[in-house]
């Protein structure tokens, strides 16, 4: 009988989970191979021609080659972004960790704080513009970093508490000093949370449509959400081409995950000191 | 050439004091153990004397500098860790070469030194593999080899083989003392095992309660404890102590009562005792014979029959209890009385402040 409620509980779960994932997949990719007339039916149709270049070259070409623009942009925001935490994080996370001051409880207090309180859209905008930096790549970078790093330290401080303190020690008496003792033995030990943040992170900071939205105006500085909006306007919108659009901009982030996922592996401390 | 000088060191964590100025002078070559109780500050002591532990009062030098302020890096010193603490994602090569590694040595070089270290520690066939890949041995093998890479004037090593299996650990420690033979550098070694203490010590530095209790060679802090915890803890069987006071003192001998034995002699030349003092007796179990006349008499409690010894729990009149080896298999039954005599030279008698009354 348990057996057969496991079995049942499984299917369960697959068809749920194909219903609410792969489903909407499967209709980005069928919209993303219709022509204009049957993309604007909407519906679950097998498509009657095969229009899917013709519709891939017309997104990327549209408004000047935006696409391409918008997916330099994103990856260098995203890559410069998620270096950025992955380090700071990283460095906050040991030294909280690490050290016990009083200080420690007013520190973890505001990173909490900086999870919780809602980033208020006007006074950044208004300090980026006194700081020159509204507009641009780098001042975007600032805020994505400043937004996402309490929840990556969060992710960082518990998991230092698992890696011995004998560590740390044995190579300061090996000469190393502190910036070796990090980038050296603790960091390349942190690797399975640094996984689990390039992966969340990566995959946030590519998809953040509000963000660049708000901070990052002009047709220079387009993300790749914001090319959703070509195809879409009050009176008429091209459904197939928005489709492609997102089958397109799914891509990276699906990589990404791919690759990385298998790559989360626990026990890396498994034999540094006796278990 | 390096020794070691602490002159008043001193460690408190906030109003709490754990080291009380120790004075310690440790000569080149030599290996010094130092042992106590758990949490008697030993382990305290060598990390000060690593650099990972800041120095409150006093100064340490090693060789002739103070090394007080001085970075363990500089130190010119190497610590073999209880948890071996190895990198675990590097291979037993790397975690060897890695000091060498941070101090820009140049490649062949250090391939040179690292092989060396290997050969000597006889792990050549190690080098490729992570130190998940080894045996609780192997690990402290590896341990003890980024140690002498470094090659240090001193090596300092905090209970290196509480973690291993008893027979490995005797292999490891008589590994250690050859070590100590062929590298000839000043070496500090940790540990609570009385054992490891005796068989590798030039010097044991005992320790309790943050205070230095006597120093000296192990045969000499066997013989001659300079007080009670000393003989207590030096010793296994520990030692039998019994309060009495001093009957008489004549030529070389006085002689002592109390409740629970009559009349027993004990070679006293330096007569450092007048009748009627307070005092406590300590005799080893080992150096206890069965007597007819003898002067302690017990009732026979448990009995552990070894074939080339016996071990006697006996109870005393006053309810002490106290063990005896006795040579040979003796088939001594509970409950019924023993009489035992101690030679006169081997009794040790304290004042009642618990120090050891010279000869």
């Amino acid at each position: 009988m348990k057996k057969r409620a496991s079995i049942i509980g499984g299917a369960a779960a697959i068809a749920a989970t194909f219903v609410v994932f792969v489903i909407p997949f499967i209709f980005i990719v069928l919209m993303a191979f219709k022509d204009r007339q049957q993309s604007a039916l909407r519906d679950f149709s097998w498509p009657t021609g095969f229009h899917l270049w013709e519709n891939v070259f017309e997104v990327v070409k549209t408004r000047n080659w935006m696409m391409i623009t918008a997916f330099i942009n994103s990856s260098i925001i995203t890559v410069v972004s998620v270096t950025l935490l992955v380090i700071f994080a990283a460095m906050v996370g040991y030294v909280l960790a690490r050290r016990r001051t009083r200080w420690n409880g007013l520190i973890e207090f505001l990173i909490l704080a900086g999870l919780m309180v809602p980033p208020a859209v006007v006074p950044t905008i208004w300090l980026l513009q006194g700081l020159k930096l509204f507009g641009t790549l780098h001042g975007m970078i600032l805020v994505e970093v400043a937004y996402n790093l309490p929840f990556s330290i969060i992710l960082y401080r518990a998991f230092v508490s698992t890696i011995p303190r004998d560590l740390d020690e044995a190579a300061i008496i090996d000469g190393a000093r502190p910036l070796d003792v990090f980038f050296r033995v603790v960091l390349p030990l942190l690797w399975p949370v640094t996984v689990t943040n390039i992966v969340v992170q990566s995959v946030g900071i590519f998809n953040d449509f509000t963000n660049p939205l708000y901070y990052l105006p002009g047709n220079a500085n387009a993300t790749v959400q914001l090319t959703l909006y070509n195809f879409q306007s009050q009176f008429s919108t091209a459904y197939n081409l928005l489709f492609t659009n997102i089958l397109l901009i799914t891509i990276p982030p699906l990589l990404v995950f791919l690759f990385f996922n298998r790559q989360i592996v626990a026990g890396m401390t498994a034999g540094a000191v006796k278990g | 050439m390096a020794g070691l000088e602490l002159k008043q060191l001193r460690k408190n964590y906030g109003k709490v004091e754990v080291i009380k100025g120790i004075d310690l002078t440790i000569e080149h070559g030599e290996f010094v153990v130092f042992v106590g109780p758990s949490g008697c500050g030993k382990s305290t002591l060598l990390r000060m004397i690593a650099g990972l532990e800041d120095i409150s009062g006093g100064e340490l030098r090693i060789g002739d500098k103070v090394v007080n302020a001085v970075e363990p890096r500089d130190r010119g010193i190497a610590m073999v860790f209880q948890s071996y603490a190895l990198y675990p994602h590097m291979t037993v090569y790397d975690n060897v070469g890695f000091g060498l590694k941070l101090a820009r040595t140049p490649k062949e070089v250090r391939d040179q030194k690292i092989r060396e270290a290997a050969r000597i520690l006889q792990m050549e066939h190690l080098l490729d593999r992570k130190p998940s890949q080894l045996s609780g041995g192997q690990r402290q093998r590896v341990a003890i080899g980024r140690a002498i890479v470094r090659q240090p004037e001193v090596f300092l090593f905090d209970e290196p083989l509480s973690n291993l299996d008893a027979a490995l650990r005797v292999d490891m420690r008589m590994e250690i003392s050859k070590l100590h033979n062929d590298l000839g550098a000043t070496m500090i070694y940790v540990t609570h095992d009385q054992v490891e203490a005796m068989t590798l010590a030039d010097k044991i530095v005992v320790l309790d309660g943050g205070v230095v209790q006597q120093v000296g060679a192990p045969i000499e802090l066997y013989q001659r404890p300079a007080n009670l915890f000393v003989a207590g803890f030096i010793g296994s069987p520990k030692m039998n102590f019994v309060s009495v006071s001093a009957d008489s003192v004549s030529g070389d001998i006085a002689t002592v009562s109390g409740p629970d034995v009559v009349g027993v002699p004990v070679t006293l030349p330096s007569r450092k005792v007048a009748p009627g003092d307070k005092l406590t007796l300590g005799v080893r179990p080992h150096d206890l014979v069965v007597a007819a006349s003898g002067s302690i008499v017990g009732r026979v409690g448990l009995v552990e029959r070894l074939g080339n010894e016996t071990i006697v729990n006996l109870e005393l009149p006053s309810g002490a209890s106290w063990l005896a080896v006795l040579e040979g298999d003796q088939a001594l039954k509970r409950g019924e009385s023993l009489a035992l005599d101690v030679d006169p030279a081997k009794a040790l008698l304290f004042d009642d402040a618990g120090q050891a009354i010279p000869r």
